[in-house]
């Protein structure tokens, strides 16, 4: 009996000594931005970054805690951790923190666009950092639209890139004999193949992708790009896309009654022989499928002859980031030429680099050719080629409420 | 007759229950199921691959959420025990009112009242850490420890407890020889419950542990919303293992303690 209740006297005072050791830390902050690179990797020493981010693909959640975590251990002794979660959750935590202007636990966040303008308007990252990174001078071309630009939001250096994404459709090679490179084609090829194609329905953010995709594709981006965000001015610009996608739509998938509401319902459709064609917004992930044997080996993804959507994901840090010097560590590494190539190799990852290829030795240049992108996925030229950028990030949920307004679907 | 209709009744319930999860079994070996098949066309272990393998910590994480669970339990239990007897036993005003009120966390929405305690618990230092996520994780369990424990009490009533206190036992001696042994059957099930509503937590403990707690729904979730479904369905095996295995051994563990002393009342 008295057994029992030391044992429960005790656990208490566990549980009290660790919420005690939560309270006890400090962060010394100094500013951190104005030291000495060297000085930094040395503060960063022995420390734990935390990385938050989107969590749902395993080949990227594994070269985060593989080749990332091991990097980084090797070369700087630091811990990584990986947390799992969605970017609007990360912006609510941030911004219930900011309000009370509470020790976080983020160290470096995955962002861009909309969530980056959000976050940067209501002060939650830390500031102007990407001019301390080694590596970003090296090897980014830091002039570029891609690196100075999110969704048409100033990046003004709060956020460094950490990859590039370009939207490509994807099709079964086995069972379509022509894939359509434009608007028109595709409605052929919808008119023929009743049912066999569709497309997420937005706000999905691979859907909303189509649907700009193809708004420029009808419109052009150069007709669209500087609109003001006034959904009447949108609206009478866009309504040729919007007219062809009401035409398009009782050749879809169930007569377009219902679209499916996430690209992962999509894929899992394409997977299972349902539709004919996919789309997605990572060029390698058809073939990152078809060698997990989810997608059928004929599996193959096309652009539009017009060119695709293409934007930058970024990383960044939050204002109140326990580890100011890790995270730069940890930005600065994903940076280097062995980092974007062991990133871009769809047997780890499959995401496209945001090196400047000028800047590139000849030794580096090979250290990209030498990788098998696999028979689904484009070369990089083809994609860069043929990349348009994305729109103003304030246009994109106006885009979606009109296409939610004049696509009706039923059930809803 | 009626034996067989029963039999039959408990036949076509275990196949519900059991049908559903052999699909999750069969998906989280399938790389690729595509209709019309009726076998998945091609079988392969990423996913428990990806579980077990050692870089990507699930076991560390696997370990952790069951102590947090098991922590949350012990605690709950703790509070429902003299709760549920004064409920099931005492007589005293607005008695009903208190019973639902107990209830009051489930009916609730979780959503609705855990942005305000987030709030709270970052002015505490609670956000962020372990005792946080026990204390917000209490919140749905209480009811059901509470609920089930209760209407145990309801059923023994009070009299052996007194029986031993006139024969000399003190408060303690009644407790852990008299009472405890009564009810432990009960306290199992509601155990189990509540151990079951802790370790499947989502939302509350990715808000109040904010990414620094770790636990299982928390790295499964993103592979459902993404859906990789050969990853979902395996991280939902290991999930239901986990929780069967647990359920298993503690009740086990608490019938042999209380053996010799249960077989006497019941």
């Amino acid at each position: 009996m008295r057994k029992v209740l030391s044992i429960l006297i005790i656990l208490t005072l566990a549980i009290s000594l660790v919420a005690c050791g939560g309270n006890g830390e400090t962060n010394e902050e100094g500013n951190v931005l104005d030291k000495d690179w060297k000085e930094i990797v040395k503060e960063a020493k022995g420390t734990e970054v935390s990385f938050y981010g989107w969590g749902g693909s395993q080949q990227t959640n594994e070269w985060i805690d593989g080749f990332l975590a091991d990097t980084m251990k090797e070369k700087y002794d630091i811990k990584v951790n990986r947390v799992p979660m969605n970017i609007e959750d990360i912006l609510n935590k941030m911004l219930s923190e900011k309000q009370l202007d509470s020790e976080g636990s983020i160290d470096v966040v995955w962002i861009n666009g909309e969530n980056f303008s959000t976050a940067k308007k209501s002060d939650l990252l830390m500031g102007t950092f990407t001019d301390v990174l080694p590596n970003f001078e090296k090897n980014l071309d830091v002039d570029s639209e891609e690196v100075k630009k999110d969704f048409g939001h100033e990046v003004d250096g709060m956020e460094a890139p950490f990859g590039k994404a370009q939207f490509v459709m994807i099709y079964d090679e086995a069972r379509v004999d022509k894939y359509p490179v434009n608007h028109k084609e595709l409605m052929e090829f919808a008119k023929s193949n009743k049912g066999k194609f569709t497309y997420p329905a937005p706000p999905d953010f691979t859907g909303s992708a189509f649907v700009r995709n193809i708004i420029y594709d009808i419109v052009g981006y150069e007709n669209v790009k500087d609109l003001e965000p006034n959904k009447e001015q949108v609206k009478e610009k866009i309504m040729p896309a919007i007219g062809y996608l009401q035409e398009l739509k009782p050749y879809l998938w169930r007569e377009g009654k219902t679209y499916p509401a996430t690209i992962a319902q999509l894929d899992n459709m394409y997977a299972d022989g349902e539709v004919v064609m996919d789309m997605t917004y990572n060029p390698n992930s058809a073939e990152a499928k078809v060698r997990t044997g989810e997608f059928p080996e004929s599996t193959r993804t096309f652009l539009f002859e017009n060119g695709t959507i293409g934007n930058t994901h970024f990383l960044s840090i939050p204002f109140n980031s326990p580890n100011n010097p890790g995270a730069l560590v940890l930005i600065n590494e994903i940076l280097s030429i062995e980092a974007q190539a062991s990133k871009y190799d769809p047997k780890n990852w499959g995401d496209l680099p945001v090196i400047d290829n000028s800047k590139l030795s000849e030794e580096e240049k090979a250290l990209f050719e030498e990788i098998d992108l696999g028979e689904a996925t484009l070369p990089q030229e083809e994609l860069l080629t043929n990349r348009i950028p994305e729109l103003p990030a304030d246009l994109v949920p106006i885009i979606e409420e009109i296409w939610l307004e004049n696509i009706p679907t039923e059930g809803e | 007759m009626n034996f067989k209709i029963s039999k039959i009744i408990l036949y076509l319930l275990l196949f519900f229950l059991l049908v559903p999860l052999f699909v999750l079994v069969i998906w989280s070996f399938s790389n690729s199921w595509p209709w019309p098949n009726m076998l998945p066309k091609d079988l392969g272990i990423r996913a428990y691959k990806h579980i077990f393998s050692f870089r990507t910590g699930t076991l560390g994480v696997l370990i952790y959420s069951i102590i947090l669970s098991a922590t949350v339990t012990l605690i709950t239990i703790i509070i429902s025990i003299p709760a549920s007897k004064a409920l099931g036993v005492y007589d005293f005003p607005l008695k009903k009112l208190f019973k639902i009120l107990v209830l009051a966390p489930i009916i609730v929405p979780p959503v609705a009242v855990a942005m305000g305690i987030h709030v709270s618990f970052i002015k505490m230092g609670l956000a962020n850490t372990f005792l946080g996520v026990v204390l917000v994780h209490l919140i749905p369990c209480i009811p059901y420890g509470v609920r089930i424990i209760t209407s145990v009490f309801e059923g023994i009533g009070e009299k052996m407890e007194i029986q031993a206190k006139v024969l000399g036992a003190s408060s303690l001696q009644t407790f852990f020889h008299i009472t405890l042994p009564m009810i432990t059957p009960g306290v199992i099930s509601a155990a189990s419950m509540v151990f079951i509503v802790s370790f499947s937590q989502y939302f509350l403990t990715f808000l109040i542990g904010g990414g620094k707690v770790k636990t299982l729904s928390l790295v499964m979730f993103p592979y459902i919303q993404s859906g990789d479904r050969m990853m979902a369905s395996a991280y939902s095996i290991v999930f239901s293992l986990t929780t069967l295995m647990i359920l298993l051994i503690m009740e086990k563990s608490i019938k042999k303690k209380y053996k010799r002393e249960t077989d006497l009342f019941v």
